[in-house]
């Protein structure tokens, strides 16, 4: 019997499968005592050896069906989905054999369910390769038990043909002593097992065809595969093959584990720098980096004015070149994961001093006042902040704007004079990686200065913790002035940017490193708005300076324009409430003509790769911002949906119309939860896709199934027919109504519903539909309401 | 007194021992379908504490591990075969084959842990304990030292806001 959740078992469950026992174990043992004699004797002695080993393959089956775990997976711990709370995507999908596939959040055992995971209600657990609940074994079929639940239907067809055969030869050759107590008796066996053998041969023939095409009957209940691929087939025979051979996966709840215990003690080992160096040098437009990175200079950094340092850098030259070309792959991997590693030791400030002065001299756009100034108040910056610097500068080549930004900001970070160690590469590649999903399209300027700041914080101190508040602070903060103003921007973007927004993150993406750096994005957001870091007191001043406000405008357009190449659909219909976001841009507007400009030109000399990631990242945020609410109302109705709470979305049709970002945008927890619904409604009002509606139906279908598959079937295949059109979704739930337990129809709307649009959108792990229902016109829902 | 002179030693000991400061999740790959296979992609959490070789090793090791699990093949019919004829009661003297590589693997990651991750500071949990959806890595961070652990153990820390 399996666990139900810690609860005090419900007799009633026990009913059907002590029928079942029943009428299974005592009406074969009549046939046993009262016709198997008769047939020994007069047709073969054989029969009841051959119908004894039957019954009791029938009952090891039962037996092992019933007791055995379906392949529960244990709940996650909190550790591992801390970060999923209330800001992740309620879909993740995932590549399986060129085919999307959804991986839903399970709000009861915290994680995204595996493909072809499902909840089960009654177990309240999720089971791998969920088929159904079965009352009759009053057990869940799944991974592990479904062999024998198959074998158990096959077997107990047999042998009811069986029975009923030799009950009906008995009776046939008996019709003269039809009262007699052995007659009378194979008379009810026969009957019952004639009786029976009419549901049980139809779920046979069903499970047999649900094998043949690789599916559970979840997925066919809910039509997952109806018109798609179905990958997770192999074909009919090696589907049979799987089925019967594979070997059983082990049981996940229920193990001792041994665990041998580990110390862990300090000091710990750190990978060597020497030959580990990824020399991913990418042409990214940095022309005086690539020229430097070829250069093979011995023991100095590879800037232009070597010749002009005085103080040779301490470092052997291997590590000094690999510093330089780990620096340069992970600018070129903002937006991406840095997989550089970079020497702990970097040359010292006023080695380098020299050489960022001949190059301020040189070539960079940057007046050498100010480079000079920002040199001279770093004090002990060390080297890799000097090398970022003419980096930098070359990479934006000649464009004024940056400089203005550059200017407040440098001696900002200076006059908080933390004392940061030079940090490691990663470290910086982390904040050109916050940055870059910061900063989103105004990449080049934002994503530059913030890394200045960070890099300039970074390598200004001493202390790891005050890196992080400069580093977390520093770039939301930066951000927080471009965010405040685009606070409303962000709510009528994630109205019309959540439609047809389905998130596809690949899944190398989806690494909790990453989702931990995305989950940063909304926070320093709201807390550096609502509570500005005090370590940068003169940059939060900054915003009103013309550069800076240039920059906001740069921002927004760039956003807008990001924004605008989704294809909105129901936009028209969302004027209403764009028209305030329209107007912060008009407000912006004429501050700024020319930056854009330049920030285009910015853009030439950036990574096509980094920009594109930053775009991605911009309009899942936007797209997921909506949901934030969403997510937390799902996390009321998630366990209750129901058995077969898959939505009927197919393989997910490859309507990528922006590229996959990586794990679910994270919501910025822009203004309350009211005013994301509102406008999360008209995200969702023109979103009536035929997929959401018979998901709906697949939805209500949910319990009824687990009772009768034929009637699921038969209804399956009703759904299906109807399920083209939305305008069907209400008659349909009123038509399933009745067959239905009532007491769960109700129930099953509050959470049902909720979920259907978000298969089309794939971002929120909980919905908001019962608020957002209000404001529907053509779904469906509102119907109902 | 002397059981307050152990309260301070023992804190002592705790003092200069590791502390856990952040879990990486190594997820499923599920490019292949269901067959348990997780991504060999290096997490930038690690960067600074273990040598990419070194954990795409341990990854693919892995993977390999559970492929040969899960292969079907002579000992995986024979198994069923033998099931069936005794009516599953085989089940409960012998062990599956399953089983008998999980210990392999608890045994491998043991090994693991002892020659190559506690050193680094660091821990793999057997990802059967997780249902085999994740591989978890304990991030260490020394707590002795003030502020001398790498960037990572930062970055994690904030990442793990």
């Amino acid at each position: 019997m399996p666990a139900s959740g810690g609860e005090s078992l419900k007799p009633s469950a026990f009913i059907p499968v002590c029928t079942a026992v029943c009428l299974l174990v005592g009406s074969t043992s009549m046939f046993f005592v009262f016709t198997c004699p008769w047939l020994a004797v007069t047709i073969c002695p054989a029969i009841p050896p051959c119908c004894a080993v039957l019954f009791l393959f029938v009952l090891a089956n039962f037996t092992m069906a019933t007791f055995m775990d379906a392949g529960i997976l244990p709940v996650a711990g909190e550790d591992e989905d801390k970060e999923d709370e209330f800001r992740a995507p309620l879909y993740k999908n995932v590549d399986v054999k060129g085919i999307q596939v959804r991986m839903k959040w399970c709000a009861s055992c915290h994680f995204y369910r595996p493909p072809r995971c499902s909840h089960c209600s009654v177990c309240d657990r999720c089971v791998e390769d969920f088929d159904h609940h079965c009352p009759w074994v009053n057990n869940c079929i799944g991974r592990r038990n479904y062999r024998y639940f198959f074998l158990f239907l096959l077997s107990l067809t047999v042998h009811m043909i069986v029975v009923f055969t030799f009950g009906l030869i008995y009776v046939l050759h008996h019709m003269e002593d039809l009262w007699k107590l052995h007659c009378l008796v194979t008379l009810v066996v026969i009957s019952i097992s004639g009786l029976f053998l009419i549901p049980v041969l139809g779920l046979t023939g069903f499970h047999l065809y649900l094998v043949s095409r690789g599916r559970t009957t979840n997925e066919q209940v809910t039509g997952k595969f109806q018109g798609g691929l179905n990958p997770f087939t192999r074909g009919c025979c090696s589907n049979m093959e799987h089925l019967i051979c594979s070997p059983i996966s082990p049981n996940y709840t229920s193990r001792s584990y041994k665990k041998a215990v580990i110390h862990v003690r300090p000091p710990f080992l750190r990978p060597e720098i020497d030959g580990q160096m990824p020399m991913k040098i990418r042409d990214n437009g940095i022309q005086s980096l690539a020229i430097q990175d070829k250069q093979s200079s011995a023991g100095s950094v590879e800037l232009s004015d070597i010749k002009q340092l005085k103080h040779p850098p301490p470092l052997p030259p291997k590590p000094d070149r690999g510093l330089l070309k780990s620096q340069v792959a992970a600018m070129d991997d903002v937006g991406h994961h840095t997989k550089s590693i970079i020497p702990v030791s970097i040359p010292t400030v006023p080695q380098l001093r020299p050489v960022l002065e001949a190059i301020s001299r040189g070539s960079s756009p940057i007046p050498p006042e100010q480079l000079l100034k920002a040199s001279e108040q770093q004090g002990n910056n060390k080297g890799p902040d000097l090398c970022s610097n003419p980096r930098e500068s070359p990479a934006r080549g000649n464009h004024q704007a940056s400089v203005p930004v550059q200017a407040p900001l440098l001696p900002s970070t200076v006059s908080s004079s933390l004392q940061l160690n030079s940090l490691t590469l990663s470290s910086r590649s982390l904040n050109l990686k916050h940055s870059s999903r910061y900063a989103s399209n105004c990449a080049a300027g934002s994503i530059t200065t913030s890394s200045m700041l960070a890099n300039q914080s970074s390598s200004s101190g001493n202390g790891k913790p005050s890196f992080d508040n400069l580093i977390s602070p520093a770039d939301p903060q930066f951000v927080a002035q471009r965010g405040a103003p685009a606070v409303s921007y962000h709510s009528h973007l994630m109205a019309h940017g959540a439609e047809g927004a389905m998130q596809r993150p690949s899944p190398h993406s989806y690494s909790p490193v990453f989702m931990g750096v995305t989950r940063q994005s909304p926070q320093p957001r709201d807390s550096t708005s609502r509570d500005p870091s005090p370590s940068l007191p003169g940059f939060l001043q900054r915003d009103s300076s013309p550069a800076y406000h240039g920059l906001l405008t740069r921002d927004l357009q760039s956003q807008s324009i990001a924004t605008r190449d989704v294809p909105p659909p129901g936009l028209l219909m969302r004027d209403m409430t764009s028209l305030g976001f329209q107007d912060n841009l008009r407000d912006l507007y004429p501050q700024d003509m020319t930056l854009p400009m330049s920030a285009a030109a910015r853009y030439d000399n950036f990574s096509k790769t980094i920009m594109a990631s930053i775009q991605e990242r911009r309009e899942q945020e936007e797209r997921a911002g909506k949901f934030h609410v969403n997510a937390r109302s799902q996390a009321l109705y998630g366990p209750d949906v129901g058995i077969y709470d898959i939505p009927s979305r197919r393989s997910l049709p490859p309507d990528n119309i922006r590229p996959a970002g990586s794990r679910g945008p994270t919501p910025p927890a822009y203004g309350s939860r009211e005013f994301l619904m509102s406008t999360g409604i008209l995200g969702y009002g023109m979103r009536t896709s035929p997929l959401s509606s018979s998901s709906t139906s697949s939805l209500t279908r949910g319990p009824k199934t687990s009772s009768s598959p034929l009637q699921s079937s038969s209804s399956s295949l009703q759904s299906k027919g109807r399920s083209s059109s939305p305008a069907y979704g209400p008659p349909e739930r009123h038509n399933q109504g009745p067959p239905t337990s009532t007491s769960t129809l109700p129930r099953l709307t509050s959470t049902t519903y909720p979920t259907p649009p978000y298969t089309s959108y794939a971002t929120a792990k909980r919905s908001s539909l019962p608020f957002s229902s209000e404001g529907k016109e053509s779904f469906p829902l509102g119907v109902l309401k | 007194m002397g059981l307050i002179k152990d309260t301070f030693h023992n804190l002592q000991e705790l003092r200069n021992s590791a502390s856990l400061a952040n879990k990486v999740f190594i997820q499923r790959d599920y490019s292949e379908g269901t067959t348990c296979k997780f991504q060999t992609k290096f997490p930038s959490e690690l960067e600074n504490r273990i040598e990419r070789t070194l954990f795409e090793d341990t990854v693919k090791t892995l993977n390999n591990f559970y492929a040969e699990a899960e292969k079907i093949g002579g000992h995986s019919y024979l198994e069923g075969c033998l099931a069936c004829v005794t009516a599953y009661l085989i089940f409960l003297c012998m062990e599956t084959r399953y089983e008998k590589v999980l210990k392999k693997i608890a045994k491998y990651i043991q090994e693991q842990n002892e020659k190559i991750y506690a050193p680094r500071g660091l821990l793999i949990t057997d990802p059967i304990e997780r249902g085999m959806r994740v591989i978890e890595i304990s991030i260490y961070e020394d707590r002795g030292s003030s502020g001398s652990s790498s960037g990572s153990s930062s970055v994690s820390g904030s990442t793990a806001r």
